[in-house]
């Protein structure tokens, strides 16, 4: 049952309050952290417009994060400001889906990830739009207009390479077999994901939200002929356990805030 | 922007170009924004999106293949050598023979009728 749609945490219980904490966090973290990956491609990618529109997508997710960290922010109300939350924190701290924890690879590999984690995030923006807490539902609102973009850019290079035949193909193949198996943890469970639902955050548990997904992205597996993403391994550590790839990307997002926490930009 | 694009995948996935045009705002006429290189219809559309309309820049997006626009550039039919300015919309610009003639006749201008 949803309850009235409020910006007010008020009438939320403490347990809602903390699973609100981590939702927004888990959402704000895996923007931030695909947005950056993605970034790696501008003036390296395949070609001058692709490197533009890549660039321009990574900004999007930059600026969903932003967003985000700001509503955690606010929520949170314990000093700690978007840049704080995006940038101060150790790499075991940040609550990114073991997706995003693959190294940037090649275009094969960033155009995978891209698909599997854009449709995933529709289901899952598709799930808080009509979240009982306003500040989430209007944000996400703006959000899925741009991502809908996002998603259909994606979509278009997914079937370029699997219907390319030969080496776009098989290197497509390869980067669907390293990181298709941990796709699913874009829905790994929250902690106490139970209270988001009964309070109208969340419109139905992650493992729903999966099965969505699954129905969402089976017919373009089956059209392009590619494998579709097996289940998670170990779904409850989905956004823990951090790989030496994210620990260098941190170092590099990190670099400049490093310099002086403390500056003015 | 449809969905699905104008069209599939390329069949050779060979870059051209594709002119843009683009209408800033409701009611303003179509103007020619630039070019982008693209294998097929469908990222010509992606991609002039991000240079001629991700900044809000534009209302509506026109993408066109170059091969497909037909060119006319020839001098003789274009800048013909003999005086045709009465063909212009505006015809003769008559202001400085009217202008000649009162002199001569003596005549000053007719004020403009008021209302």
């Amino acid at each position: 049952m949803n309850a009235e749609r409020t910006g007010d945490t008020a009438n939320l219980d403490p347990t809602a309050r903390l699973a609100l904490g981590e939702l927004l966090l888990s959402m704000a973290d895996d923007e931030f952290v695909i947005g950056f990956s993605d970034s790696e491609w501008t003036g390296i990618a395949p070609l001058l417009e692709e490197d533009v529109a890549m660039s321009s997508l990574a900004q999007d997710e930059i600026g969903h994060a932003k967003a985000l960290y700001e509503l955690l922010a606010g929520l949170l109300d314990d000093g700690h400001d978007a840049d704080a939350i995006a940038y101060d924190r150790e790499p075991p701290d940040y609550r990114h889906c073991r997706l995003l924890d693959h190294p940037r690879g090649d275009w094969a590999d960033t155009i995978a990830r891209r698909f599997l984690y854009d449709t995933a995030d529709a289901v899952r923006l598709e799930a808080v739009a009509s979240a009982s807490w306003a500040p989430l539902a209007e944000l996400v609102g703006k959000i899925r207009r741009e991502e809908r973009y996002h998603v259909m850019h994606v979509g278009a290079w997914l079937e370029r390479l699997a219907l390319a035949g030969g080496e776009a193909r098989v290197r497509l193949e390869d980067a669907l077999e390293r990181l298709a198996p941990d796709a699913a943890t874009v829905f790994a469970p929250l902690r106490d994901e139970a209270a988001l639902v009964a309070g109208g955050i969340l419109a139905a548990p992650m493992n729903d939200l999966e099965a969505r997904w699954r129905t969402m992205i089976g017919p373009t597996f089956e059209r392009l002929r590619l494998t579709p993403p097996p289940p998670a391994t170990e779904p409850e550590r989905g956004r823990l356990d951090h790989t030496a790839a994210f620990e260098w990307l941190h170092s590099e997002f990190t670099s400049v805030r490093r310099l002086d926490p403390a500056a003015t930009w | 922007m449809s969905d699905q694009g104008a069209a599939g995948p390329g069949e050779t996935g060979t870059l051209e170009p594709w002119e843009v045009f683009r209408r800033e705002k409701e009611g303003d006429p179509m103007r020619h924004g630039g070019s982008v290189m693209a294998p097929d219809a469908q990222l010509a559309i992606h991609y002039a999106r991000e240079l001629y309309g991700r900044r809000q820049e534009s209302v509506a997006l026109w993408v066109v293949r170059r091969a497909d626009v037909h060119e006319l550039e020839d001098p003789d039919l274009l800048q013909p050598p003999l005086d045709r300015s009465f063909k212009k919309p505006g015809g003769h610009v008559m202001r400085d023979k009217l202008a000649a003639a009162r002199e001569r006749s003596g005549q000053p201008k007719p004020k403009a009728r008021e209302g």
